[in-house]
């Protein structure tokens, strides 16, 4: 991967991001969407304010709110080329296809750890949680969680562009692909927000896990990208 | 011995099934083709 | 490169005697079963075993064939690879089925429980559900849906030992792999005889569903003659 991979890797990501900053239509629509999922979340399960289980049921909600909303961050940065046959400008230039999936999977991702940010908070706050005890594990919690979902999001969502059904099958095609991600992540969020855990050993482990999930699943996304879009 | 039973004859009533579509569909196909066939003949000179 | 078929006579005889040994395999394994000794703790339930680890290994294989099948069509534009994909998948939700209804019938004789949140269930149940995500992207996902089901298929094979690696970290009440190997001689001979009628039974569908899906490719092609046989006449 030379030098100018990384150029258009960067130019499609914020090429994205310049056009999500002016609209803001993925932050506030996940945004809110997340919002009320913790919310219903919050009403549905009694144990929400208790102190011993709260902080383990929020860390559920907080992964479960971000991946069912996750798909509207990936539909609509995908959907964006869909207009005005933008996709097709884009295969027809120069750059590589692998270098327009890392720029998609980055926009994406930046986006998705923008909302889970402030659904920490919120969630903080109606769970009775301290989400901010260990920040700089859960912002590693956080990216990887998030990468290992949008790495293979970014896929399927390239190969459902056309598709009538992709709001129904997005979600669908996805969540038993990421479910070992989505353990993961609750798991290690689980061991930071409890206050009666003994120590973080248990949330290295499920970040080195994290870890290696996302390196195979960029790669494989990296390998199966140019033949699911070279189809459109 | 229910148990045993319900397992087993579910898995013989599953697989069966699947015989009965599948084997339903490729006799319908099998028919398409065969009507394809006499209508290609048909056409030839 | 248009299909041609070999000829539907000895087709059919082959079929036919696939289905004579399949049918004789089955006899056979269903009196071995029979004649199996009982197992001493779970008794007449246990015999669940000899068809359910089948059906397990089978939705493995479909899984592995459907996998290979997909690569096979992305990246070397293989029909033929895409046909068998599509086959493997459909008897893995088959198959996969049979696991996930056998396995809590013996578990609530067993172990007093339908389910466990434990590896091997959970994975069998994950990959279960890839399969019918396969399915129903390759049935509605419109245009786009071969390339879809082929990329989804590569992370449902990836993914399988990830999920189970993931899961093992909780309490495990499913009885472990060298189950197999430490049976007793009147078990195994029953548990490897019906392991190999279910094999062939695999062999058998397959060459089922692959000749639907080929006689559907076949009429495609002759559409296409007979609409351009029409259009030069006129």
């Amino acid at each position: 991967m030379t030098g100018s991979f990384w150029r258009y890797t960067l130019l499609i990501a914020g090429k994205d991001l310049r056009i999500e900053g002016k609209s803001r239509e993925v932050l506030y629509t996940m945004g809110f969407s997340a919002a009320l999922v913790v919310l219903v979340f919050s009403f549905a399960l009694s144990n929400a304010t208790d102190p011993a289980q709260g902080p383990i049921t929020a860390a559920g909600v907080l992964w479960a709110a971000t991946l069912f909303t996750g798909t509207v961050a990936l539909a609509r940065v995908l959907d964006r080329e869909r207009e005005n046959e933008a996709i097709r400008a884009l295969l027809l230039s120069p750059a590589p296809r692998a270098a327009i999936y890392l720029g998609k999977l980055i926009a994406v991702s930046l986006l998705m750890i923008a909302v889970e940010v402030v659904l920490a908070v919120i969630v903080g706050g109606l769970f009775s949680t301290g989400v901010f005890a260990h920040p700089v594990w859960l912002a590693l919690v956080l990216l990887l969680g998030t990468l290992g979902f949008a790495s293979t999001g970014v896929v399927f969502s390239a190969a459902l562009l056309r598709s009538r059904s992709r709001d129904a099958l997005l979600g669908a095609l996805l969540f038993p692909i990421v479910i070992p991600v989505l353990l993961a992540a609750s798991r290690a969020t689980a061991c930071m927000f409890d206050p009666l855990s003994p120590d973080l050993e248990p949330v290295a482990f499920w970040v080195r896990f994290l870890a290696a999930t996302d390196v195979i699943y960029i790669s494989l996304g990296l390998w199966v990208f140019e033949p699911v879009v070279s189809g459109e | 011995m229910t148990m045993v039973a319900l397992a087993y004859g579910f898995i013989w009533l599953a697989v069966f099934a699947y015989i009965f579509v599948v084997g339903r569909r490729l006799v319908r196909l099998h028919g398409e083709l065969d009507e394809l066939r006499r209508r290609i003949e048909r056409g030839k000179p | 490169m248009p299909t041609t078929p070999s000829s539907p006579a000895r087709n059919s005889t082959r079929l036919l005697v696939a289905c004579g040994v399949t049918c004789l395999l089955f006899l056979l394994a269903c009196l071995a079963i029979a004649e199996a000794p009982l197992e001493k703790v779970m008794g007449m339930v246990q015999k669940i075993f000899y068809f359910h680890v089948p059906c397990a290994w089978l939705l493995m294989l479909s899984t592995l064939v459907c996998a290979g099948g997909s690569v096979a069509y992305l990246f070397r534009g293989s029909e033929r690879g895409d046909r068998i994909a599509l086959s493997a998948a459909e008897l893995g939700v088959l198959f996969g089925m049979c696991v996930l209804v056998s396995g809590p019938l013996w578990a609530k004789a067993a172990w007093g429980v339908y389910w466990q949140w434990e590896a091997r269930l959970t994975s069998s149940l994950l990959l279960w559900l890839m399969l019918v995500a396969y399915v129903l992207a390759r049935r509605y996902g419109g245009a786009a849906a071969r390339r879809l089901a082929a990329s989804l298929a590569l992370f449902a094979a990836i993914d399988i030992p990830l999920v189970y690696f993931s899961v093992r970290f909780f309490r495990s009440i499913h009885p472990q792999t060298t189950v197999v190997s430490t049976l007793v001689p009147g078990m195994r001979g029953a548990f490897w005889l019906s392991l190999l009628a279910f094999t062939v039974l695999w062999f058998v569908l397959m060459s089922v569903r692959l000749s639907v899906e080929n006689a559907q490719a076949r009429i495609v092609e002759l559409e296409v003659l007979l609409d351009q046989a029409e259009e030069n006449k006129s």
